[in-house]
């Protein structure tokens, strides 16, 4: 029973794990290595693949538009959400029922619903195939999940705060601000984090909005490549490529995984 | 709360309101709108066809085949999920170094994009060099099949890296079910002298039912809504063997600009999702304890 067990870790370890492993064992290979010995040690790890992906494949150029178009995206939403969330949980009044459903509603929605009136509409705005366009819709698509969370984190924060801080003399805005806005540090941190993963993987928004490839974020930029890679057969630069993407999220995943497995869980059992 | 500040509450609920509403509420609304007319290029041509792009959907043999699809990638996904999650969530019960290592990395697959996941696994299944092949060689299998490039296996593929990148969440969940069921019925359980297989089969599974709902539904969802993974490892192909709902939804909305049909397969989706949803929640509508009380 326990050799089993051991076995079966063993074989479900090796299955998450391996995938990861040869794409960075790749990307230290030449091409003709990768064809020749796909599966061995790279013979001499070598960068050169790093510095075609960074240069001939424009990988730097998608790694800046992504993290612009992240950053951006973040900063405009967290800050309306928190704002909304808070009024939503703290100031209700009729309606505001209505307003909350009407966000969470979204979560629902599949995107692909929106997608195709949404180009249109995003042609017409003049929105069409340009960064802010693209942040903006970001923002909207993104909103949902984040009031959501926020929601749940104002509420919890008592009410007499506010009151003690209206005594002291404060404005709603400076109350917001100064006072709930650092307690509700933990939710934010959530929303953070979970926004930065869905936001950097992000591809068929992209996809559709932008046609430009000197715009194309990561991922599309990543689906290009391989598409065109295929006839040109420089495959180290899309293994590097590949372990670009996946750097930061991997970082952002060590350092806050307990608190994304625990959000995780949180979400799909309230869910 | 006190009362007031209406002005205060309009500005903090103004901008978040106004994105949400222009850019997605509006076109969501507008997909149902859409649907209704023959809307091709992105010209003000316009014609009202009533339902008629729906009637043209079900007659339809691409689409009916996308959607047939996605149900057997869902039923697919569906079982082998259940079945792994169950597994790896016990094995995330221990903690001996290896389970600690199991369970640092095993959300690994579910950070990274659909995207590496497709590129990743167009190359493990490459008919030259992927190990799967290379594995079916060693096998003895005489002439392997080109895996993505052949009929009768690019839907499998596809199932395949769908699982993989998603029985992990699953485990996850059935771990946290497994945590939540009192001790106190395992130790009456052990008492009565039960043994470990008819314990999981009288407890724990049966325990496991709104567990098994989430998971369902959460699968129904994504793989109704499968998109980046089928369009960047088969492209729907070959010879639409592997089409869905939504590569098709792309293929007549941006390449054919068909924007009246695309919505009108937007919506026809969003009902397949709801009524498969609705589905499983039917089933798993109570908790089988509770039923067999009353």
């Amino acid at each position: 029973m326990k050799l089993t067990r051991a076995t079966l870790t063993w074989l479900f370890l090796a299955i998450v794990i391996l995938p990861f492993v040869w794409i960075v064992f790749n990307s230290f290979k030449p091409g003709n290595e990768i064809i020749s010995h796909p599966w061995s040690l790279p013979k001499s790890p070598n960068f050169a693949n790093y510095v075609n992906a960074w240069t001939k494949s424009e990988f730097s150029k998608y790694f800046v538009n992504s993290l612009v178009t992240v950053i951006m995206t973040l900063a405009i939403l967290i800050p309306i959400s928190a704002m909304a969330s808070y009024v939503l949980a703290k100031f209700p009044f009729r309606g505001s029922k209505l307003i909350l459903s009407g966000f969470s509603a979204g979560m629902i929605v599949p995107q692909f619903l929106a997608i195709v009136p949404l180009f249109m509409l995003a042609q017409m705005l003049h929105l069409y195939n340009t960064q802010l366009g693209l942040i903006l819709i970001y923002v909207a698509f993104s909103l949902p999940f984040t009031v959501f969370v926020l929601f749940g984190f104002f509420q919890i924060l008592p009410d007499e705060l506010i009151e003690s801080a209206s005594v002291d003399g404060a404005s709603h805005a400076q109350t917001f601000w100064r006072v709930m806005l650092p307690l509700a540090k933990p939710g934010l941190l959530v929303a953070l984090i979970f926004n930065i993963i869905g936001l950097w993987n992000e591809y068929s928004l992209a996809l559709v909005l932008i046609s430009d490839t000197d715009k194309y974020t990561m991922p599309v930029g990543m689906g290009r490549i391989m598409m065109t890679q295929q006839y040109q057969g420089d495959w180290g630069a899309l293994f590097a490529g590949m372990v670009i993407v996946m750097v930061p999220l991997m970082i952002v995943y060590f350092v806050f995984r307990e608190k994304i497995q625990q959000t995780m869980v949180a979400g799909a059992v309230k869910g | 709360m006190k009362r007031g500040g209406g002005w205060f509450r309009f500005a903090f609920l103004a901008p978040a309101m106004g994105l949400y509403g222009l850019l997605f509420l509006y076109p969501v609304a507008q997909a149902f709108f859409m649907s209704l007319f023959n809307w091709s290029g992105l010209s003000d041509n316009r014609e009202y066809v009533g339902l008629k792009n729906f009637q043209d959907l079900a007659k339809d043999k691409i689409f009916v085949g996308a959607i047939q699809h996605n149900l057997i990638i869902f039923v697919g996904c569906g079982i082998a999920v259940l079945l792994i999650a169950i597994v790896v969530a016990h094995l995330l019960q221990g903690n001996g170094r290896l389970t600690k290592a199991l369970r640092a990395s095993y959300l690994l697959p579910h950070m990274v994009s659909m995207v590496i996941v497709a590129v990743m696994w167009r190359f493990i299944f490459n008919p030259t060099l992927g190990p799967v092949t290379i594995i079916a060689k060693a096998l003895g299998v005489k002439d392997p099949p080109a895996w993505l490039g052949d009929t009768k296996t690019a839907l499998l593929c596809v199932m395949v890296a769908f699982i993989w990148y998603g029985f992990c969440f699953y485990s996850m969940l059935f771990a946290a079910g497994i945590k939540g069921i009192p001790e106190e019925i395992y130790e009456a359980a052990d008492l009565d002298g039960v043994r470990p297989w008819q314990r999981f089969r009288q407890i724990t599974w049966p325990l496991l039912w709104s567990i098994k709902r989430m998971t369902l539904t959460h699968v129904a969802i994504a793989t109704m809504n499968m998109f980046a993974l089928v369009q960047l490892m088969t492209a729907g192909g070959p010879n639409r063997s592997s089409e869905v709902m939504l590569t098709y939804l792309y293929e007549t909305g941006f390449s054919n600009s068909d924007f009246g049909y695309a919505t009108a397969l937007a919506t026809v989706n969003l009902v397949v999702v709801l009524a498969v949803a609705g589905v499983i929640n039917f089933i798993y509508r109570r908790n089988p304890s509770g039923g067999r009380d009353s």
